[in-house]
């Protein structure tokens, strides 16, 4: 019985550990434009909710892509690169994930919308 | 008009009867009154008819587009396909959730039917809580999430289904998951009854062990197609995001994969009763807690499900539950005290023991990184973690399970001797013939040269059993038919094998998919080629097409002696809303999987390539899967499972 409690006690460490050093380096903020606005320059990656404006500039055939995101008292301008969500326009809420840069344009690794749901349709009706 | 009122009637009878039952199955059971027991188990099946009536009525109403009915007119409209409009009835946070109440009225009472050798009491207490748990759904569908709440005035057309979910995978996806879901109550209410009636013995893991499998197999086909879907739809390149919504309905999938296992040990060796109980119970409260974060909309998820007012009461459920079963649990702690020797490490139960160890330690890592935006919401600043988080955390322990996936069934029961090394060489030389080739091809990343050869190491160990099984069968006289028939005999042991054989083929295609994914942006004139990997695709040319709902924008790609046709629909009906369709070329060895990004004025077009390895084997693998857990136990005379008799005659006096 003593050995399984040490088996027990090594795999618990084992994970703890790997809980540890995997969201050590990978966990990110999860911000409001404003609260993005309000922090100083963050080291790691971020993620920044707030709902797209109509000033989409697309180039690239649409593969790059320029729009301001905007909660309800700030704003910051997104620069994208990549394959965006069918349901991205103005007017829905999408989530920005990356860095802000010096230029004060935010760099987006990835653009995530708020999925449509399948319980519900009024994203669509907005 | 009429099926709304017929239908809330019948909800609300189906209300009253199965709080009846719980009620009376519960003192029946106490008070052992056989013919109460009967009348608390018709009233069950009683509530299970009036759930089937009201999905009838649902279902019927959606069929001939009754919109005086606030969900029907929520859900489908005049243009969507009628496979897809019937599919509306559990496309809904209302309907979902009395597809939910029906499969567990139909399974609970099927295994309510089947529980006759399970003692009065037990079955009555089972009976008693799976009402409790029906109970609780239909005042859900009664009070606050009616499907049949009415409008004060008839549209004359719907408002449509979501595009998104307009696609076959809407008629096979959310059915097998939400069924899944549903069938986790009924192991938890035999498991609890059998607490609730002192019996720990092996009577109740023969019985749950059934119905825990079929909630397996149904969550495994659920989430296999889930990620067939995502991949074949929402344009990616991926099949997996560890996202909330993903991670609540893999964790309860962890949690029976190891009581199916951990309950071979109490079969065999009496050991491990409390923790089995433990298993099944998690299983459930997973399924609960799940079911709560998912449609209260607490954990910021890709999949913004609506805000509704059906958050509270399954947080209510969800305390309720954890105070009963921990309460339960504690009650019965003395009792669940196993019989027999601890086990030696190095033996089959332990290998199950190390096995259950290492996937509740998957659940808590699951667990932690979807909890962590409200565990940090709470304390501060909210975190989040992505897919890095998951894969860092999970790898080691994922590659750990499966070099015993790889041992485990080579390693005999009681303890491990010399023919333990000897099996064992299939495996190691699967697992060193992989990773020299994979090496000598240039391949340096850990995470690859661990999980392909894992992955061949488990198939090599489950091709090993069946040789060696048919071998000696077909030795022992009568021919490869005689090995084949027992085989078919013993198919309960040769079907976990081959769904082992099934996951390996997963794995190797997630391994392979995931490392070895390629892609690439590229805009092209007509006439311009682009090459990725080897594979060489052309762009000819731009054409609209209108179809009955939408317009597309096709952009032909030739690929060899076939044509791609990526493309771009429009939903005029639903403010143009417009939705990418991927074009797939699959085949065993990779899928070209081409999404069209944009278009411009001159007649170019934008792509996202992707060359995706062996993605095929995820799907096949996952066929596997299912055809063992079939093969294995549908329908399958139950063979007696004979317990390991100890070898050393024990002490007298000793139990």
């Amino acid at each position: 019985m003593i050995r399984w409690g040490v088996v027990v006690v090594v795999v618990t460490a084992c994970v703890g550990y790997l809980v540890y050093s995997a969201s050590g380096g990978s966990s990110e903020y999860y911000l409001t434009v404003s609260e993005l606005r309000a922090q100083q320059p963050a080291t790691g990656d971020v993620r920044v909710a707030g709902v797209v404006q109509d000033d989409i500039q697309r180039s690239a055939g649409g593969l790059h892509v320029r729009f301001t995101e905007k909660d309800s008292t700030a704003a910051v301008v997104v620069d994208y690169t990549g394959t965006l969500p069918d349901i991205f326009r103005p007017g829905i809420t999408v989530v920005a994930e990356g860095r802000l840069g010096a230029d004060g344009v935010f760099h987006a690794r990835a653009v995530l919308a708020k999925c449509p749901s399948r319980f519900s349709t009024t994203p669509y009706t907005q | 008009m009429i099926e709304a009122f017929a239908g809330s009637g019948a909800l609300l009878a189906g209300l009253v009867l199965a709080g009846f039952s719980a009620m009376l199955s519960f003192w029946a059971g106490w008070s052992e009154n056989r013919v109460m027991i009967q009348v608390g188990r018709r009233a069950f099946y009683a509530a299970a008819a009036m759930i089937l009536a009201a999905s009838a009525l649902l279902e019927a109403a959606l069929l001939t587009h009754d919109f005086s009915l606030a969900y029907v007119t929520e859900h489908s409209d005049l243009s969507t396909p009628m496979p897809l409009v019937a599919a509306a009835f559990y496309g809904g946070q209302e309907g979902s959730l009395l597809y939910w109440a029906l499969i567990l009225g139909v399974l609970g009472s099927a295994s309510l039917v089947a529980s006759s050798a399970l003692g009065v009491r037990l079955a009555a207490y089972a009976a008693g809580i799976m009402a409790s748990i029906l109970s609780f759904f239909l005042v859900v569908l009664v009070l606050v999430a009616s499907p049949f709440d009415l409008l004060q005035i008839t549209p004359p057309d719907g408002l449509g289904l979501n595009p998104v979910l307009r696609d076959g995978g809407m008629l096979i996806h959310p059915p097998f998951v939400l069924a899944g879901f549903a069938s986790f109550a009924i192991p938890f209410s035999f498991a609890a009854a059998a607490l609730l009636a002192g019996r720990s013995d092996a009577a109740w893991i023969a019985h749950t062990r059934r119905f825990a499998l079929v909630a397996w197999g149904l969550q495994s086909t659920g989430l296999v197609l889930g990620m067939w879907w995502a991949y074949h739809v929402l344009g990616w390149g991926g099949y997996w995001g560890w996202d909330p919504v993903e991670n609540v309905a893999f964790m309860p999938w962890l949690a029976t994969t190891a009581y199916l296992h951990s309950a071979q040990v109490q079969e065999r060796r009496g050991r491990l009763r409390g923790w089995n109980f433990g298993l099944v119970i998690l299983a459930f409260l997973l399924v609960v807690f799940g079911t709560f974060i998912v449609r209260s909309g607490i954990v910021p998820s890709v999949h913004s499900f609506a805000v509704s007012a059906i958050g509270p009461w399954f947080l209510g459920f969800l305390g309720a539950c954890l105070v009963f079963s921990v309460g339960l649990l504690a009650l019965r702690s003395s009792g669940l005290k196993s019989g027999g020797e601890a086990a030696p490490a190095v033996s089959r139960e332990g290998a199950f023991a190390l096995q259950n160890l290492l996937l509740i330690g998957v659940i808590a890592v699951v667990l932690w990184g979807t909890m962590l935006p409200l565990v940090s919401g709470l304390l501060g600043q909210e975190r989040v973690v992505g897919p890095t988080y998951y894969e860092r955390a999970t790898g080691p322990l994922f590659a750990a399970i499966l070099a015993l996936m790889a041992a485990g069934p080579l390693v005999p029961w009681r303890h491990a001797g010399a023919p333990l090394w000897r099996s064992l060489r299939w495996p190691a030389a699967a697992f060193a013939l992989l990773l020299a080739v994979l090496v000598a091809a240039g391949m340096r990343s850990l995470p690859l040269l661990l999980g392909i050869p894992l992955g061949f190491a488990v198939a090599s160990t489950v091709v090993y059993e069946f040789v060696r099984a048919a071998g000696r069968w077909r030795l022992a006289g009568g021919g490869w038919s005689r090995a084949v028939v027992m085989l078919a005999r013993r198919r309960r042991r040769y079907g976990a094998y081959l769904a082992h054989l099934g996951l390996a083929v997963v794995v190797i295609g997630l391994a392979a998919s995931h490392f070895w994914q390629q892609e690439k942006d590229v805009t092209l004139q007509p006439g311009q080629q682009v090459s990725v990997a080897g594979y060489t695709l052309t762009y000819s040319g731009l054409e609209n097409r209108q179809l009955a709902d939408h317009t597309e924008l096709v952009a032909a790609m030739r690929l060899g002696d076939q044509t791609l046709e990526p493309a771009r629909a429009t939903y005029a009906g639903l403010g143009g809303q417009s939705l990418t369709h991927v074009a797939i070329s699959t085949s065993a060895t990779a899928d070209v999987y081409v999404v069209l990004a944009g278009t411009n004025g001159d007649g170019s077009a934008s792509f996202r390539v992707f060359i995706n390895p062996l993605v095929s084997w995820i799907w096949a693998g996952g066929a596997i899967i299912i055809i063992g857990v079939l093969l294995g136990n549908a329908g399958a005379p139950r063979a007696a499972i004979q317990p390991v008799v100890s070898r050393v005659p024990r002490p007298v006096g000793a139990s």
